[in-house]
């Protein structure tokens, strides 16, 4: 190869790299330029004391405390649907399947995975008109819906991650607890399983950053601008995301807009932390785990 | 003679064929060891030694695309059982089949876990059988003296002799009548290696003991039988 | 005792199993179900093929499909090239010291969320594109186009360099052995030993790109027409989804929708089809 052009291959993975962090650093930088000035505790409890505001003796009107509040309790709803189903069937896939079935299983859960999160979001709408119709007019899209259709986007994450942390332990760890006579379920729970731990984990962080960040699946399903700390399963509520994107067309004062940056620069914040904490928890958790005397 | 040889035959194996992934390790194999001895298993590496062990504890099933036909049968209490039949569960078979792997393997959990760990998976409640069958267990196999200060500690921090002790002692909490070793001095040093043989030794009053070994010297040592691959 | 503990256990994963592969056929099955009038006889070719016109009693979302295609196809015309470019910079040509670093960067990149993306596009990007173009109100096809390209090149970016990883060390070994340098590796050994993976990796960041609403909703302009230029607006089919949703349940237009839902399902699927096609073809390789 001639030297210039070996030399313009290089140029072009330095430039490269200069693009993406360019793009990267304006997005982020941006947001916190234009963002920094709401940054306290008003943006969050608005006019309201912070303490009465968390034990909820007064309501907050012009904070984000509802939105926060209401992406809080989403994301645990979704995650407590999703994390005991996804594992079994992670469990399944690497300890019991037989080739045949894991195939078609792994093709259905690559499928699923890869369903735009609206169209997930589609379907949780279309049931619950299905259920409005059939069953009770009580029903509508609520809080329930959404964190259902939200467990079903991340159900392939847990899957995934439980199914490779198991398949990748090695040999020599399987069959040791086997050899001194453990049981198949006896392996699994007490080496298996606790061995691809960190595994696991890395995809329950990955599942509740992506339904803390969701929107399209939440704004067909029961999601709206004002509504108050969630009070019941059944009715709508507010979240973070969504909040940025109302704002970002219906805002009607400067205040308001600042309001959506502050928002942002919350979310981004959330999701770049437990990302980051997917990445590094792997080695701290399994000796968590394993020293409990 | 001869009967007295069938008297004290501990385990026997008829017509023994073993395929991995379609390819044949093991063809028609016959084999009898008797109770109380160290049968030394030599040959080359890759003529299935290992993959043999794993027939006597049935661990083989664990491993996929793996397929054996024949019989292994063991005598236990006076009498001669087939190891695979249905009514015989695996994990009851590897309680009364000891078995230690080439390298160390504790668990990550502290000394007095991984040795009591057997006795958990079979059930076992009572704290202080437990604690004595531990201390035996590590008597046994030479450990006790050396780590019963720090029976909380990790098994992880001890050194590869001392590691592969506690994985024998381990095996013995269970009080199997058969020790299978798959080359089990391979990776320790000359020191820990002698005292390990020295344990086998020891060992062989009251267990048959099966051992895959490179060793020509260590072989000579320990052994009462050979038998090559 | 044991073993009926054994025999529940097992019984329970498997359920789990049945019940989350069935949520797969179940979400095509309720979208099928909720859009069969509008596909029964020869209507879906016209759904398919016509304009958006409610007025006139047109119900069609070809604007959409196309709206779809161009803007994910320009966002990962974009921003393949320099997801070579950053895969072949953090896994070979860029000092090491760095790279370690700037794959931390990318990992975290891909955990941004879409709204956010949307939301600073449409007060940074916008504009910016509103007075190159001249013309319009900076909502467009190369507005998305832009601000997808950085949200799908991440996920180009490692799957590359994972593919990269995958290379045989012997071979780079051999090219070392070879002296060749750090570029002659890329192009003569990594590159072409990893091409499977580079189109896998693309075909991923497409469907990525397909699949996204926010972005393409928020500052594409969400115009029914078909975009004659790249700075035309226009309307994804996830958006139109959102969009729409609001219609009454039993109108043909609410109906629509699912056929939006059907053809991005079918879509998405085809591209995970092809990516298995490929990374069995590459198992049976070795």
């Amino acid at each position: 190869m001639k030297r210039p052009v070996e030399q313009a291959i290089t140029g072009f993975a330095w430039l490269s790299m200069a693009m993406l962090l360019f793009a990267v650093f304006s997005v982020i930088g941006y947001l916190f330029l234009k963002g920094y000035p709401s940054l306290d505790t008003r943006l969050i409890f608005g006019d309201t004391a912070v303490l009465d505001a968390l034990l909820l003796r007064k309501q907050v009107f012009n904070g984000l405390f509802p939105a926060a509040a209401g992406t809080l309790v989403l994301v645990v709803m979704s995650v407590v649907w999703a994390i005991p189903v996804g594992i079994a069937t992670g469990i399944y896939l690497a300890e019991y399947a037989s080739a045949r079935v894991k195939g078609v299983l792994n093709l259905f859960f690559d499928i699923l995975a890869g369903i735009p999160s609206i169209v997930i979001g589609l379907f949780g709408f279309a049931l619950a008109v299905f259920l409005h119709k059939n069953f009770s007019r009580a029903i509508q899209p609520c809080l329930l819906i959404s964190s259902i259709a939200l467990a079903f986007l991340v159900l392939p994450y847990l899957i995934r991650t439980t199914q490779m942390a198991l398949e990748g332990l090695p040999e020599d760890t399987r069959l040791g607890a086997l050899a001194l006579g453990a049981t198949k379920l006896q392996n699994i729970f007490y080496v298996l399983l606790p061995r691809s731990l960190s595994g696991i984990m890395s995809g329950v962080i990955l599942a509740i950053g992506r339904c803390a960040e969701d929107t399209a699946v939440i704004m067909l399903t029961g999601v709206v601008a004002t509504a108050g700390i969630p009070k019941s399963l059944f009715s709508g509520y507010e979240a973070l995301p969504f909040y940025i994107y109302y704002i970002s067309s219906q805002y009607t004062s400067p205040e308001e807009l600042l309001t959506g940056y502050g928002a942002s620069i919350i979310l981004l914040a959330i999701c770049i932390v437990l990302f980051s904490a997917a990445f590094l928890i792997k080695k701290r958790l399994t000796y968590i785990a394993f020293y409990r005397s | 003679m001869n009967d007295n040889r069938i008297e004290k035959t501990k385990i026997r194996v008829t017509g023994l064929n073993f395929s991995y992934g379609g390819r044949l390790i093991l063809k028609d194999m016959n084999e009898s060891f008797e109770e109380s001895t160290v049968t030394a298993i030599v040959g080359p590496s890759g003529v299935g030694k290992s993959t043999f062990l794993m027939t006597i504890n049935r661990l083989w099933e664990n491993i996929p695309q793996a397929e054996m036909s024949g019989k292994v049968e063991i005598k236990f209490d006076g009498q001669f059982r087939d190891i695979h039949d249905r009514s015989f569960s695996p994990s009851r078979l590897r309680r009364l089949v000891g078995t230690v792997f080439q390298k160390p393997n504790p668990l990550p959990m502290s000394i007095f876990r991984n040795v009591a760990f057997p006795l958990k998976l079979a059930g076992e409640k009572d704290r202080e059988l437990i604690s004595y069958k531990v201390r035996e267990a590590l008597t046994k196999a030479y450990l006790w003296e050396e780590v019963k200060d720090r029976l909380t500690h990790n098994a992880l921090a001890l050194s590869g002799g001392q590691q592969q002790r506690l994985c024998i002692a381990r095996s013995l909490v269970m009080e199997p009548e058969v020790l299978l070793l798959d080359e089990p001095t391979s990776s320790l040093d000359e020191k820990a290696a002698e005292v390990i043989e020295d344990l086998i030794l020891h060992l062989k009053e009251r267990i048959t003991i099966l051992a895959v070994s490179h060793y020509l010297d260590q072989v000579k040592r320990i052994a009462d039988r050979i038998v090559k691959f | 005792m044991r073993s009926m503990k054994e025999t529940i256990a097992e019984r329970t994963f498997l359920l789990s199993a049945i019940v989350s592969s069935s949520i797969t056929l179940i979400i095509f099955g309720f979208m099928l179900f909720m859009a069969l009038p509008l596909l029964s006889g020869g209507k879906i070719l016209r759904i398919l093929s016509s304009a958006w016109s409610p007025g006139n009693g047109s119900y069609g979302i070809f604007p959409m499909i196309v709206g779809t295609l161009a803007i994910s196809f320009l966002s990962v015309a974009i921003s393949f090239p320099v997801s070579i470019g950053c895969s072949g910079f953090i896994g070979i040509l860029g000092p090491r010291q760095l790279n370690r670093y700037l794959k931390k960067i990318v990992q975290v990149m891909t955990g941004i969320p879409t709204v956010i993306y949307g939301f600073v596009g449409i007060f940074l990007l916008v504009p910016i594109v509103r007075e190159l173009a001249g013309r319009g109100s900076g909502m467009s096809v190369i507005t998305a186009a832009l601000m997808l390209s950085v949200l799908i090149s991440p996920t180009m970016i490692l799957f590359f360099n994972d593919s990269f990883e995958r290379v045989p060390r012997s071979y780079l070994e051999a090219a070392d052995g070879l002296g060749a340098n750090k570029v002659q590796k890329l192009v003569y050994v990594i590159l072409p030993n990893a091409k499977k993976g580079i189109i896998m990796g693309l075909i991923l960041a497409f469907g990525r790109a397909l699949g996204d609403t926010l972005v393409a909703l928020m500052i594409a302009g969400n115009a029914t027409q078909v975009p004659g230029s790249i700075f035309d607006s226009a309307r994804t089919l996830t958006a139109h989804i959102a969009l729409v949703i609001a219609a009454d349940y039993e109108s043909i237009e609410f109906k629509s929708i699912f056929a939006c839902g059907i053809v991005l399902y079918l879509f998405t699927t085809a591209i995970v089809l092809g990516v298995r096609y490929l990374a069995s073809g590459r198992r049976k390789m070795r």
